[in-house]
């Protein structure tokens, strides 16, 4: 999957705005948004949150996770667990670089914020590396992800996928088989 | 300006269950990243297809009698357009296998037993058809016609390589599973139960769990 | 040396960059061919002189030939599959350049390869017409995932009043940058008066 793609899965998420406007309930296909009324905060989808921010509609308001005190002792458990420690949100990565791209001005110590969460996400990368190496290494055939987020497999998950399918291609050619004649790469 | 809401069905397909759009929407979105992942194709899902179009077109209509930079109206045309991208997305992905599969995939359709499911839409089905001719004369014209009596023929069947099953998927549980057998790479390893817990993510080959994406129990990531 | 020409041009369409199309070697795959088949008619007349006149010494030869042969087919069928690989390419041409091609790459295809990229297409235009019960859904546009529906935008020329949201008007003046909905952009970008700017 491509990562705009898993941005895209993330900007589903549901966060809070404080919007300027008034509009009556909004009937989406995929549900009811609103009523918006100034000064009230109401929840909407990501994607219409930074759209309305961009638009200056609306302020947004930073999910309970992403404070500066809270994201400070994340870090350090995953520091120092060798697991992976669950996180608040599946999106934590895509919901940060998002809401600080465009709208820092709304969230408080946005810089402390983005190294905080760049941390968390290169140790738990550095994690997944090893695990990824260590599964291919020792021919393993399932492995429990339960706080993995998407864009962490999504990152590794390619890598890991073909060198397995490759490995597994090797093998199988080692045995006798007929022969192909079309190209086996797409 | 009129918005779409409540629960709707399809009466003339009796397998429609009652589903509201958004969960209508919840069904493309799951079919679209099975079908992403999956190594085979998958079956189809034309009903899905049909009702989110409707759903699609209906707004469409709605957007056009609208007054020009309402708000309104371009909330919903952001909608529109994320859930027509999944759906584009989605036949995207089927219409890749079809063509890099087709020997096997019309194969398997044309094998296919009375009352079970079809993989091919009748659209797709028309589209593989019509991929197989024009392929196999491209051959014909190009190589083989010139070549020697002995080497004129090519089965396609053979030639195409099938999707590999035995790929690596990564998934997400949505119905708890007991006992999953996972068969093991080297001959001093030993096979094994793993139970799936609901919500809970794995990766496994995709032959182990194939079944479990076709009837929803899993989810492919 | 037989069976070089085949070898020759397996190596040469592996050669060409990913995705890239070579232009089709006519002469290449022709001289194959002639070369199979005076392989092939060589080995036929040997055969029967051998049968009938018990010319046992032909033998070898023969084989010889038929091992060549046996490679020669090989080679085609490795061939085949570059053709087929060829035919990928010019697949996914349809999805990058639309249904016209340019005309460099058409230079490029031989008159089968041509014919199938139209057969193709044609199959495709009907699937993508036949989608949804009858109304259609062009599948080759969307292809990325719709960002913000916002753009950032540069005026080229002069262009006037503009009218956007609520009913708000602006005036694209040569150099001024906008932030403005990006379908109402479209237009103005494809005729060259107003330039994406990307962040």
């Amino acid at each position: 999957m491509d990562p705009s793609e898993v941005e895209f899965l993330a900007e589903k998420e549901m966060v809070t705005i404080i919007p300027n406007f008034s509009l009556d309930k909004v009937y989406l296909i995929g549900g009811e948004l609103g009523p918006f009324n100034p000064g009230l905060p109401v929840d909407v989808p990501l994607w219409l949150a930074i759209n309305l921010k961009q638009r200056q509609k609306c302020r947004i308001v930073p999910p309970e996770w992403m404070d500066v005190e809270k994201l400070e002792v994340i870090r350090e458990q995953e520091r120092k667990e060798d697991t992976f420690t669950p996180i608040p949100s599946p999106y934590y990565m895509e919901l940060t670089k998002l809401l600080l791209n465009h709208a820092s001005d709304n969230i408080p110590k946005a810089d402390e914020i983005r190294t905080l969460v760049k941390d968390t996400w290169d140790t738990r990368i550095a994690k997944l590396r090893l695990s990824a190496d260590s599964f291919v290494s020792q021919q393993e055939v399932h492995a429990k992800l339960d706080n993995l987020t998407l864009m962490e497999i999504n990152t590794i998950g390619t890598f890991f996928t073909d060198s397995l399918n490759n490995l597994f291609k090797i093998r199988a050619n080692l045995q006798p088989r007929g022969e192909s004649t079309m190209s086996q790469e797409y | 300006m009129a918005d779409t809401m409540g629960g709707f069905s399809d009466s003339e397909d009796e397998s429609q269950e009652l589903m509201t759009p958004a969960q209508l929407i919840g069904k493309l979105e799951e079919a679209w990243l099975n079908e992403k992942f999956a190594p085979e194709l998958l079956e189809n899902k034309s009903e899905i297809v049909e009702c989110v179009m409707e759903q699609l077109n209906h707004m469409e209509e709605n957007l056009q009698r609208s007054k020009k930079g309402d708000l309104r109206a371009t909330i919903h045309r952001m909608e529109t357009e994320r859930i027509r991208y999944v759906l584009s997305s989605y036949l995207r992905s089927r219409l890749q296998k079809i063509e890099k599969y087709f020997p096997h995939v019309l194969e398997k359709e044309k094998s296919r037993a009375e009352g079970e499911p079809s993989y091919l839409s009748p659209e797709e089905y028309a589209f593989a058809k019509e991929y197989y001719a024009n392929t196999e004369t491209f051959l014909k014209n190009v190589a083989l016609k010139s070549m020697p009596p002995n080497l004129q023929t090519v089965d396609l069947g053979k030639s195409v390589p099938k999707p590999n099953l035995d790929s690596f998927v990564f998934l997400r549980v949505k119905e708890r599973q007991e006992n999953i057998l996972v068969e093991p790479e080297t001959d001093e390893q030993r096979e094994y139960a793993v139970d799936f817990e609901e919500g809970s993510q794995h990766l496994i080959r995709y032959r182990t769990v194939a079944p479990l994406v076709a009837s929803g129990a899993v989810q492919l990531i | 040396m037989f069976c070089e020409k085949a070898i020759e041009l397996i190596r040469e369409l592996k050669r060409a960059a990913d995705g890239q199309l070579p232009a089709f070697n006519e002469d290449g795959i022709r001289q194959v061919f002639e070369e199979m088949k005076a392989l092939y008619e060589q080995n036929q007349m040997d055969v029967n002189v051998a049968k009938s006149d018990g010319r046992s010494d032909l033998i070898p030869t023969i084989k010889f030939r038929h091992c060549c042969l046996l490679r020669n087919q090989r080679c085609i069928a490795a061939y085949l599959c570059v053709f087929y690989d060829r035919l990928l390419r010019i697949r996914a041409l349809r999805w990058e350049y639309g249904s016209v091609l340019p005309t460099a790459i058409r230079f490029h295809m031989c008159a089968e390869e041509l014919e199938w990229f139209n057969q193709y297409k044609k199959s495709l235009a009907t699937y993508m017409r036949s989608l949804g019960g009858g109304g259609g859904l062009d599948i080759t546009q969307d292809m990325k995932p719709p960002k913000s529906l916002y753009i950032e935008v540069r005026c080229l020329k002069d262009y006037g009043e503009f009218e956007i949201d609520d009913g708000t008007t602006i005036l694209l003046k040569k150099n001024s940058q906008h932030f403005l909905p990006r379908w109402k952009c479209e237009q103005l970008i494809r005729q060259g008066v107003l330039e994406h700017v990307m962040s």
